[in-house]
């Protein structure tokens, strides 16, 4: 014999009600935090080293690093001289809310405006877990292929804007800018767009207002 | 492969669920996923079935049931099925469609052994 029992949950309950936590935490405390994402090699953590001195002039800000097992990106953003604490996912190809929650005590978050969250290179797994950022930013950089949106839906529906990089590649990459953000915008009509080199440092001063924007809109209690 | 994290996830609700009901062994485990979920099948199979040895649910099958994708036009008000992934509306083309099902990460029921 057997019977049924009806469950009617989430299956990522847990790791849902503990990022809503962490969402309230960081509401109360007036901390923005952004969920970096994007595949490997899409020139991330340049970026961050590019616009974060620049923001750390205004703001106080601090970033968790989440990788499979090297230090590397942290000590870059060290290097930057902003304050970093590396999240080594032991070969996860995304973080968890209780990853962040264990890595704040690193954190004065009564004395910080901005959180960033680097995810792990990886544009599928992460979409699934809430880390109770505000949002998330997908970067797609031009030597991966401009068709990349069409290949990762749930992560172009999950994110609030998205950054091409290496747009200074563009011609030799074929990649054609303008397809691929039309593209991640049928997939998402409400994605705000940034074209970004490292090289060239186009774009970054774009992306810096709008993080400055998104930091004013905290601190004035509105949600993002 | 972040079907490892959802399997263990999921098997945490079901044991945490028959030890609440005093459940000797489950049977199966029914759940909905979404087309937009992101979610690859055969790993969540694969990862459910190697993590469930040794526990309550360690005879247990999992029945994974698709839901497709159904989005409602704000501009008209049609509501249809998607194929893909670009939300154009099928009757006006408006892309202001909100999405009413396909996100789903859900389980649904457990059967298990009652004596
Ligand atoms: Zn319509």
């Amino acid at each position: 014999m057997s019977k049924k029992i009806e469950v009617e949950d989430k299956i990522l309950s847990k790791n849902d009600k503990l990022a809503n936590e962490l969402r309230q935490l960081f509401l109360d405390k007036k901390v923005l935090v952004i969920n970096f994402v994007s595949s490997p090699g899409s020139g991330k953590t340049s970026i961050l080293e590019n616009i974060l001195p620049k923001l750390s002039k205004k703001y106080r800000l601090a970033v968790i690093e989440g990788d499979l097992e090297t230090e590397n990106d942290a000590e870059r953003i060290r290097k930057a001289g902003i304050k970093a604490y590396q999240i080594t996912t032991g070969g996860a190809c995304h973080l968890e809310a209780f990853g962040i929650k264990n890595a704040l005590p690193n954190f004065d978050l009564d004395n910080l405006d901005l959180l960033i969250i680097e995810n792990v290179g990886n544009l599928v797994c992460p979409a699934s877990f809430d880390l109770g950022e505000d949002f998330k930013i997908v970067v797609i950089s031009t030597p991966e292929g401009d068709d990349k949106p069409a290949k990762y839906p749930s992560m172009i529906r999950a994110s609030s804007a998205i950054i091409v990089n290496k747009i200074d590649l563009a011609e030799y990459m074929e990649f054609d800018v303008d397809k691929c953000i039309d593209y991640a915008k049928r997939i998402n009509p409400n994605l705000v767009e940034f074209r970004t080199s490292c090289k060239t440092k186009t774009g970054l001063d774009d992306l810096i207002a709008f993080i400055e924007t998104k930091i004013e809109e905290k601190h004035a209690g509105i949600r993002g | 492969m972040h079907e490892a994290s959802i399997a263990q996830s999921l098997l945490d609700v079901v044991i945490e669920t028959a030890h609440k009901n005093s459940v000797k062994s489950v049977l199966s485990v029914e759940v909905n996923i979404g087309r937009l979920a992101a979610v690859e099948k055969n790993s969540l199979l694969f990862a459910f079935d190697a993590l469930k040895e040794g526990t309550v649910a360690e005879k247990a099958s999992l029945i994974i049931n698709d839901i497709p994708i159904v989005g409602k036009c704000n501009a008209c008000g049609l509501e249809d099925e998607y194929d893909n992934f670009v939300f154009s509306c099928h009757n006006c083309g408006s892309y202001d469609v909100t999405i009413i099902s396909g996100e789903e990460l859900n389980i649904k029921e457990i059967e298990v052994e009652d004596e």
